[in-house]
């Protein structure tokens, strides 16, 4: 397959008076047979700097290297799209609509002049596996979201590319199907060790299919690790809101505690700010009626607001007794009523502290 | 009655009389050539037959046979040619607005003059141009002169049709590894065919009423246009009025034909410029 290098990769987009930069001297490499998640807010450049891989961007500044070679220089496109062997699979899959699934499948097949009996035995045998063969004489508008899905899948796969894009692939999708779909390009991008970058908003994207991420924020790569790595320790916390759910709220340094509200963290390392933001993860804390709970923290009596459930988890909102404006969401085995005081437990080792900037200072 | 009915009634009226205003040459043409000669002079415009012949349309048909198979020799491959080629045109204009601004810009902007310009002003050169070439006078030249004037305005009206297909398709296509050629032909083309039969049927419509090129273009009376052969029954010495009619009947059958079965197209081109790709 292939190994991706983007070097000083800066993008400016110009309209009229308005100067947009949507990369920012931005750096990564993906190993061959690697894949690679770009996270960010809509409008950060994520996809911007997919196109710039796939060819379709010019950057205005910075290289772009597949294995040792230039294909993309300042201003200037090295190797065009159709020779650089790539896949893109495009957010709304981009299927031709005049085709049957047939056809768009086959199409990529047809352009490299392939013998038609061997273009039908790929057809036939990637439908297979994508489950797809029953749709393959309907015409993209005739069949669901899924199935057109995994038809610009097959017809990314059907060619044998050498560097698969995925641009927000599922984000088109209904929730259900969404987790099967991200399985199945995984299982995929595994048997074939094929060198993969996925752009998406939503960190569960980048959590089933890729090993390493980068976070983009306003163009510019602001961190860049394992995804479990960027998960437990983000520089800050704009990059720990994009990687899942987490509560973020003002607290006071005392001598050897946080304050929030009637709540206290036990604190009793010196740092030289008053006011920090705390950061915690809802699976990180706990909910009981009892006083002790192993390996937590209690940090004092607050009151549940709303009880919720979705996937298997009951969500609660709790607030201190002493401020309701204040509040967390927090995770729980058990449904609890609105309405209850109960103990609020932390996993202290978890906790996130930030600055009024909202930079990591623990 | 409430205030929305009587607003719709009015409405109505109105439409009414306009579709009346517009329907009556077309109505006066339809009845004046089946009229004597005699009738067509003597009485109004508008009053119908008393005697219903149709000799005029018998002594006209021998005159007009000529022109109208001229007229088809030359229309239809302007129209098909100049929508093509206008197409491909509007194609590039499309694909190289980002990488190549100023090459679009230029060229659209050369379309447009040359779409507008009155081709009265241009036609001098023209027929040099022609004689020198040897085209003076024949199908080729007359086609070759259409094409000049109308290829220009297909491409423009083509540049109005093109972008209704979203780019990522055409990006698609080409990481697809399609040239320019397949992505064209298999996914440009297919997917403008409501805008390109709107375009082809507006030139078809254009280059066969077109009246002063065929009529300095050519010397020779087998080598007449329907408008051309239609002018010459209102003649120096008089005119034959219920003659003038039945030719003038004659001239806009074809075009009144294609436009009733293609009509729905023209309507489905235009339509499509404002719904996006829908129901391509």
């Amino acid at each position: 397959m292939v190994k991706v290098k983007v070097k000083d990769l800066t993008k400016i987009f110009k309209k009229g008076k308005n100067i947009v930069v949507a990369n920012d001297k931005i750096s990564l490499e993906v190993d061959d047979g690697a894949t690679f998640g770009i996270l960010g807010e809509s409008g950060g450049g994520k996809t911007t700097l997919l196109r710039q891989i796939a060819g379709l961007e010019i950057p205005t500044d910075g290289y772009i290297y597949f294995d040792e070679k230039v294909v993309s220089a300042p201003n200037k496109i090295i190797v065009e799209p159709e020779n650089r062997n790539i896949s893109l699979v495009f957010q709304n899959w981009a299927l031709y609509p005049n085709m049957t699934i047939y056809d768009n499948i086959a199409f990529p097949l047809k352009n490299i002049k392939m013998p038609k009996s061997e273009i039908d035995k790929r057809v036939t045998e990637i439908s297979e596996t994508l489950n797809i063969k029953q749709v393959l004489k309907h015409y993209p508008r005739e069949v669901s979201g899924g199935q057109m899905q995994r038809a610009a899948l097959a017809r990314a796969l059907v060619k044998n590319p050498k560097l698969l894009l995925l641009d927000e692939p599922f984000s088109n999708l209904d929730a259900q199907i969404r987790d099967s779909a991200r399985a199945l390009v995984r299982k995929i991008q595994k048997e074939l060790s094929l060198t993969t970058i996925i752009v998406s908003h939503d960190p569960a994207d980048i959590f089933s299919i890729a090993e390493d991420a980068g976070v983009i924020v306003r163009g510019k790569f602001v961190q860049i690790g394992n995804v479990s790595e960027l998960y437990n320790n983000p520089i800050s916390e704009t990059v720990s809101k994009l990687l899942g759910d987490i509560n973020t709220v003002e607290g006071e340094v005392k001598e050897k505690a946080i304050v929030i509200g009637n709540l206290a963290i036990p604190f009793d390392k010196k740092i030289d700010l008053t006011e920090v933001k705390v950061g915690i993860r809802p699976e990180d804390m706990r909910i009981s009626q009892a006083e002790i709970i192993k390996n937590y923290v209690n940090i004092g009596k607050v009151k549940v607001k709303v009880s919720s459930y979705s996937a298997g988890i009951f969500k609660l909102i709790v607030s201190p007794i002493s401020d309701e404006s204040i509040e967390f969401s927090v995770n729980s085995e058990t449904h609890i009523r609105s309405g209850i005081e109960a103990f609020l437990f932390i996993r202290p080792e978890k906790m996130k502290l930030f600055d009024s900037n909202g930079n990591r200072i623990m | 009655m409430n205030s929305r009915l009587i607003k719709y009634i009015i409405l109505e009226i109105i439409a009414i009389i306009i579709a009346i205003f517009w329907l009556i040459p077309l109505y006066s043409m339809l009845i004046n050539g089946f009229k004597t000669n005699f009738e067509a002079t003597a009485t109004p415009v508008l009053f119908p037959p008393k005697v219903f012949t149709i000799s005029s349309y018998i002594t006209v048909w021998g005159e007009m046979k000529r022109p109208l198979i001229n007229s088809i020799i030359i229309a239809i491959p302007v129209a098909f040619i100049s929508t093509i080629f206008g197409e491909m045109a509007a194609y590039f204009f499309y694909v190289t607005s980002e990488r190549m601004p100023a090459v679009s810009n230029t060229g659209f902007s050369i379309i447009s003059l040359a779409t507008f310009i009155p081709y009265q002003a241009t036609l001098l050169p023209l027929i040099e141009l022609e004689a020198s070439w040897g085209l003076f006078n024949s199908y080729q030249g007359l086609i070759f002169a259409l094409l000049i004037f109308y290829m220009p305005t297909a491409a423009l009206l083509m540049s109005i049709f093109i972008p209704v297909i979203p780019k990522y398709l055409i990006e698609a296509a080409r990481i697809d590894k399609a040239s320019d050629w397949t992505v064209f032909w298999k996914v440009v083309f297919p997917l403008t065919i409501p805008g390109f039969l709107a375009t082809m049927i507006f030139v078809f419509i254009e280059s066969w009423n077109n009246f002063f090129m065929p009529l300095v273009l050519t010397s020779s009376p087998s080598l007449r246009l329907i408008p051309v052969a239609e002018r010459a029954f209102t003649g120096g010495y008089g005119t034959l009025y219920n003659d003038s009619y039945a030719a003038a009947v004659i001239a806009s059958i074809v075009p009144l034909v294609v436009f009733i079965i293609l009509g729905r197209y023209f309507i489905k081109g235009l339509a499509a410029l404002g719904g996006g790709a829908k129901g391509v």
